[in-house]
């Protein structure tokens, strides 16, 4: 029945992209050509790519395989909690409770998966994440069924869930990471850490949930229209609390890989991660309104800023430089993902055409 | 749809009232703790800056003890503040103390300076007002702290001779603009200047945090593996964890007091692996001392003829680092085994001289040592600290050999 309905709704959702697939094919414009989410994306990979090899000449071991193998087990953690902020700002909303979904992720990790006191099981794992989850749902009735902005919504259950874990703690997150969690973040397979194998085989899913599959689909016509999707049949309602509820709860296993990282938890250590995860979302080309943008642009997004982060912390300069650097790497970043630059960009490329023709 | 919208309405409705009556309730709450205490108790406010790491916890955990341990169960009515690490508040919560004629405050201290006015109208209306490892300059109050006992140098000097005078290190240091962090940082540059074969190759801040310190100690190690030492502030733990994470030998770390730390000094593999240093720095058993010092004061059984008491400053290097059997640090041991607390755990809150009415569980839990009263402070307990202009005086000067050796002295020319 179950399977029916939602193929049903499928069909119905299909003829957006179909008709598109169709228009594209009279249609051989060079503006329709060069989509512009591929280019954000492959333009982010190639600025990383860029910044690698100008950091050799701050010190020659930027760009060796170890080096590499840092910075994607640094970006890791960004990479998995953006990909929940990307979603949520897919459909046009924002999740500030992030930070403190974290902690709460990583608190109840270290309290319950404690090898302090030995019981850590499989079980737990889905408990924490779904303890994650349940806030992301909070945060979703209110921005449905109370029409509370998405970002005040957000950032009130934040705080709430914040104080929470103060106060349950009483200051001190108690506990040690589980073996498990150890294991994933510092373990090697043939000679490559763990985590690197894990969030490769993470972002291939990731992308593939966002772009392939209808529930990837309906997010799109939500974000870019609410009110035809809902026209269309998708449940607005059901398809946000998912999507936020998904938000959290990669929020939350983020919280236990920092957990397993450093073997323990602390009540500020999701506080790193809100600006970056927007930020690593608009980088990738994602509009802030919603509607458009790929996970493999917000991937590029999270390993250029660990990368610039990196670059920034070995040139040794004072914190004041350092954060107004970072800050202004971002800008233009973002700058560049601005719609302006690929128009630009575009009519570069076909007046070089149009005079090579001529001649 | 209807009927929806009218439920709807009646819950923000509620939601409404319900908010109104919070605040009046809170308002209520307000004035009753202006109102005027009951005389036969000393009214003893703690006023925590930021509650969210071991250290402060337990700082704040050995003065509730203590305010539990018979017989000032029945002398202290004791409150505790957390107001974040927004410097207003924490004015904003002193002038409340004052407003409730308390007779003490003993508070973490954000800031040296923006306290200062506060704190001086507050010694005017007779509290008293004891400030534990931060400090502030306002003349009227007491600060009881290790900052001028020399951490920064005298750490130092430990890995200048570790490393034979020679080498690539990083500086990883706590919160930005700091003054604390900057004490021990200038102590620490005062000893490497002095070596022109040691390179400053990164300099990150850890925010004392080990979290923040083992991702910036990854960063820094990508950029610069061929390091041969770390001089860390609180947060050494991740210093290290990163240096096991990077599968490289490990290096010569000096740093502070968390248990995870002086573990992995005492552990024979790591030591076989290269790892060596000291543990020293900031000691919440300062919350305690300066506790009971003012509750001596307070009873008329001391009179302290300064202000700026120094707290002594812990000093294991690794070959010292002994594990307890027990609950309490007896037997001159210092650190506890893995399992029995967090690695972050500082160990450095007991004193068996100062301080022997505290136990594990008056660290981690606030509960008073069953079987314990309090004993007074020996007679010589307080030291007086040299003047630090921007930690604990505003119109005096350095002393020229403020940052001379206690600890350790130079090995290599």
């Amino acid at each position: 029945m179950l399977n029916s309905k939602a193929s049903g709704t499928n069909s119905n959702a299909q003829p957006g992209p179909a008709a598109d697939n169709l228009a594209r094919g009279e249609d051989t414009r060079g503006a329709v050509k060069w989509q512009r989410e591929t280019v954000s994306a492959a333009g982010v990979f190639v600025v990383c790519i860029a910044a690698l090899f100008l950091s050799r000449l701050i010190n020659p071991e930027f760009g060796s395989l170890h080096q590499l193998q840092t910075i994607l087990t640094l970006a890791s953690f960004l990479i998995v909690v953006s990909y929940g902020q990307g979603l949520t700002v897919l459909i046009g909303g924002l999740d500030l409770s992030i930070p403190s979904v974290i902690t709460l992720g990583g608190v109840l990790t270290a309290a319950w998966m404690s090898t302090l006191a030995p019981g850590g099981a499989w079980w737990q794992i889905p408990a924490i994440l779904a303890v994650c989850a349940a806030v992301g749902v909070v945060n979703a009735l209110g921005i449905t069924l109370f029409r509370i902005p998405a970002f005040i919504m957000t950032l009130a259950s934040g705080i709430i869930v914040y104080s929470l874990c103060l106060g349950v703690t009483g200051g001190t997150p108690g506990g040690a990471a589980p073996a498990s969690l150890v294991t994933l973040m510092s373990g090697r397979v043939a000679g490559l850490p763990l985590v690197n194998l894990f969030v490769v085989v993470f972002c291939v899913i990731a992308a593939f949930v966002q772009s392939r599959t209808s529930f990837g689909q309906r997010l799109y016509a939500m974000g870019s229209n609410a009110v035809a999707a809902r026209i269309a049949g998708i449940r607005i309602n059901v398809m946000t609390v998912s999507t936020y509820a998904l938000s959290a709860a990669f929020a939350g296993f983020t919280g236990m890989m920092l957990v397993g990282y450093s073997n323990g938890a602390t009540l500020r250590m999701g506080d790193p991660y809100l600006l970056p995860s927007i930020a690593a979302v608009v980088i990738g080309g994602s509009s802030i309104l919603g509607g458009r943008g790929t996970f493999a642009g917000t991937i590029g997004g999270a390993i250029l800023l660990t990368i610039f982060d990196m670059v920034i912390t070995s040139l040794g300069l004072a914190q004041g430089w350092r954060t107004m650097i970072s800050g202004g790497l971002i800008l233009a970043a973002i700058l560049l993902q601005h719609e302006g630059a690929l128009d630009w960009v575009r009519s570069i490329v076909r007046r070089r055409r149009s005079t090579t023709t001529r001649i | 749809m209807k009927t929806l919208k009218r439920v709807q309405r009646w819950i923000a409705a509620g939601a409404l009232m319900g908010a109104v009556a919070l605040a009046a309730n809170d308002g209520i709450g307000t004035a009753n703790a202006q109102a005027k205490p009951k005389k036969d108790k000393y009214l003893i406010y703690l006023s925590l800056s930021y509650s969210g790491n071991a250290w402060q916890s337990e700082a704040a955990n050995v003065v509730k003890a203590l305010a539990k341990t018979p017989p000032y169960d029945k002398l202290v009515e004791l409150r505790e503040v957390i107001s974040g690490t927004d410097v207003q508040a924490q004015i904003s919560a002193y002038e409340s103390m004052i407003a409730a004629n308390a007779d003490g405050v003993i508070s973490f201290p954000i800031s040296p300076t923006a306290l200062n006015r506060t704190v001086k109208r507050g010694c005017e209306k007779g509290t008293l007002f004891f400030m534990y490892d931060g400090t502030v300059t306002e003349p009227c109050a007491y600060n009881v702290s290790y900052i001028t006992a020399g951490f920064g140098e005298n750490t130092a000097q430990q890995l200048v001779n570790a490393l034979h005078g020679k080498g690539n290190i990083f500086l990883s240091r706590g919160v930005p603009g700091n003054s604390v962090d900057k004490r021990h940082t200038d102590g620490a540059m005062s000893v490497f200047k002095q070596y022109p074969d040691i390179h400053v190759v990164a300099e990150y801040y850890g925010y004392w945090d080990d979290r923040t310190t083992q991702q910036e100690t990854a960063k820094a190690l990508a950029a610069h593996p061929d390091v041969d030492g770390i001089w860390a502030q609180a947060g050494e733990n991740g210093a290290i964890k990163a240096l096991q994470a990077a599968g490289k030998k490990l290096v010569p770390v000096t740093g502070e007091n968390s248990n995870g730390f002086r573990l992995a000094l005492a552990n024979p593999d790591m030591r076989a692996a290269g790892l060596q240093g000291v543990s020293s720095g900031s000691p919440p058993a300062t919350a305690a001392f300066a506790f009971k010092l003012m509750m001596e004061v307070l009873q008329g059984k001391r009179k302290l003829d300064t202000h700026n008491i120094e707290y002594p400053l812990p000093w294991v290097p690794g070959n010292q680092v002994k594990v307890c059997a027990g609950d309490k640090p007896e037997n001159g041991c210092n650190t506890f085994p893995a399992g029995k607390v967090p690695d972050s755990f500082v160990t450095e809150v007991f004193n068996s001289r100062l301080l022997p009415e505290l136990s594990l569980q008056s660290a981690l839990k606030g509960e008073a040592t069953p079987g314990q009263t309090i004993q007074p402070l020996p007679a010589d307990a307080v030291i007086a600290a040299p003047d630090q202009p921007g930690i604990n005086c505003q119109k005096c000067s350095q002393r020229a050999d403020a940052y001379k050796l206690t600890k350790v002295s130079a090995a290599v020319k």
